[in-house]
């Protein structure tokens, strides 16, 4: 059970919507291992927008400037094939996608389209520097989870395809 | 553009127009704004609701500003009587000097009496004669004072309740697709901006707290008031040190007793603050938000003075910095496009 920041008695002047994005994100595997008060410092620097289905959140090749985490919905992540686009792979609630955004200048490797009506957090990378800079540990933290994702797509058995493998399917 | 549409911008730029004098107390409310936003980002962290933690925040402040004023008003109170009853005198004794210096120059080079200005007095009539000379201006001075300092603190009040509820209403009004990176502009614009602003008022904080203590060992008198001013006059790049090291000067020359051993210390003191700024505060304060080039610099200053004076001389390093970042920022968006639609061009892959 996550802790609560205030006492009973400052309860009246608690921030519901802050109360529920703090656990939330602690819940996320890219996140997990943060302690409660900077969890609290992470989520006020996500935003929150409202996605309708079939709307692009990026497009392959665009720069990557941020951070997503699914609320609510189902986003798709796809590539472009000569047949047309394939879908790489499909995200629910607690997923996060474009975390490379954060540590690189790469353009994105893949499209991520809302699949059905859902809400998105987005982290952009200037904020998540301005509090690396104040919080060595968040860096810390982020970075190791964000390493064991990358470790775990590259151990995995080369396949030799003509198509995207879905399983293969790494960090965007 | 359809007639309702026309009409619609023409209504716009109209009400904009009549608004125009909210724009400086907006303006400085937004810096406020910016300076008190690491506070509330913290009670965000704890969770506090945005309109209790900005409440408590005015109130914090409105306990300090009276503690304060308790404390350093007296003695502030004290010398700027003090000073305003020795102006005339001081006026006087400054205007001796200069004529004699005005005479001393027409005897010695008869060819430059055309170009010096006729009569005496200079500083009676320049400064001490252009004080509010009705009631009414007076009134309307103090009324317009009493309006900046009501609306300073109500506008920077809702911008701090607001803010995130206004980006919020943005974000979903700007096309999904390009919600990442018009939005990563302008957060990185406003890291840069806040970091500018906290750090300059952190710097000017520190810079008259020397000066005070530096006026005040050197046994100059006002060390307070000339404290102050120097704190206030270091927002202007360049020009406020000098300002505030001749204000301190002049109060050396016109004081009995200090003479210009006096003067030297006070130029030593301000030279000393000077280089203890830019290698050691402004690192620590202002630090890595601006990457202005020196010419740039003192271009944008220039530019910023003939534009709007002293707010444009105040101004100019944040709005040429933001416009710097901005055309890095775009091109850098540009180079990327670029190489993405290098990748997808069938001819790269036949050659």
């Amino acid at each position: 059970m996550f802790e609560r920041p205030l006492p009973r008695w400052l309860a009246w002047a608690a921030d519901p919507e802050q109360l529920q994005r703090a656990p939330f994100l602690a819940r996320s595997p890219l996140f997990a291992g943060l302690p409660r008060r900077l969890l609290g410092r992470l989520a006020t620097r996500f935003f929150e927008k409202v996605y309708h289905p079939g709307e692009i959140v990026f497009e392959e090749g665009d720069p990557g400037r941020a951070l997503f985490v699914v609320v609510e919905g189902t986003v798709e992540i796809t590539r472009a094939t000569a047949q047309g686009p394939y879908v790489l792979n499909t995200l629910g609630p607690g997923d996060a996608f474009g975390e490379l955004a954060l540590i690189d200048d790469f353009p994105r490797s893949a499209t991520a389209r809302v699949a059905t009506p859902g809400r998105l957090l987005i982290l952009y990378k200037s904020d998540f520097d301005a509090l690396m800079e104040g919080n060595s540990r968040i860096a810390l933290v982020v970075l190791r989870n964000l390493s064991r994702r990358l470790a775990i797509y590259a151990r995995r058995k080369p396949v030799v395809a003509t198509e995207p493998d879905p399983e293969r399917a790494g960090p965007l | 553009m359809k007639p309702g549409r026309l009409l619609a911008w023409g209504g716009l730029a109209a009400l904009a127009w009549l608004a125009r004098g909210l724009v400086l107390p907006l303006f400085l409310a937004a810096a406020l704004a910016y300076l008190l936003s690491p506070a509330v980002a913290w009670a965000d962290a704890l969770a506090i609701r945005r309109s209790v933690a900005v409440s408590a925040l005015f109130a914090g402040i409105i306990a300090v500003l009276v503690t304060v004023g308790f404390l350093l008003g007296p003695g502030m109170l004290a010398e700027g009587g003090a000073l305003v009853d020795r102006l005339p005198a001081l006026a006087r004794q400054i205007d001796v000097g200069l004529d004699a210096v005005v005479r001393e120059l027409a005897e010695s080079a008869p060819a430059l009496r055309r170009l010096l200005p006729e009569g005496g007095g200079w500083v009676q009539r320049f400064v001490l004669n252009r004080g509010p000379s009705e009631p009414g201006d007076l009134f309307e001075h103090v009324g317009h004072l009493f309006l900046l300092a009501i609306l300073i603190p109500f506008f920077a009040f809702f911008l701090l309740r607001d803010m995130h509820r206004l980006i919020a209403v943005a974000m979903d009004r700007l096309p999904p697709q390009h919600v990442e990176t018009s939005v990563a502009v302008w957060r990185e614009l406003n890291g840069v901006i806040g970091r500018y602003i906290r750090g300059l008022v952190l710097d000017g904080l520190v810079v008259g707290a020397l000066a005070a203590l530096g006026l005040w060992a050197a046994g100059v008198p006002y060390p307070l008031l000339l404290g102050a001013f120097a704190g206030l006059a270091n927002v202007v790049p360049f020009v406020g040190p000098l300002l505030s090291a001749a204000a301190a000067g002049l109060v050396v020359v016109l004081t009995p007793g200090q003479g210009l051993a006096g003067v030297g210390r006070v130029v030593l003191l301000f030279l000393a603050i000077k280089v203890l700024d830019d290698t050691i505060i402004q690192p620590f304060t202002i630090g890595r938000s601006v990457h202005l080039h020196p010419a740039l610099l003192l271009g944008s200053v220039v530019v910023g003075s003939h534009a709007l004076g002293v707010l444009g001389m105040i101004i100019a390093v944040p709005v040429a910095t933001v416009l710097q970042e901005t055309a890095r920022l775009l091109l850098e968006h540009r180079r990327v496009l670029a190489r993405r639609d290098l990748r997808h061009d069938p001819k790269r892959l036949v050659v």
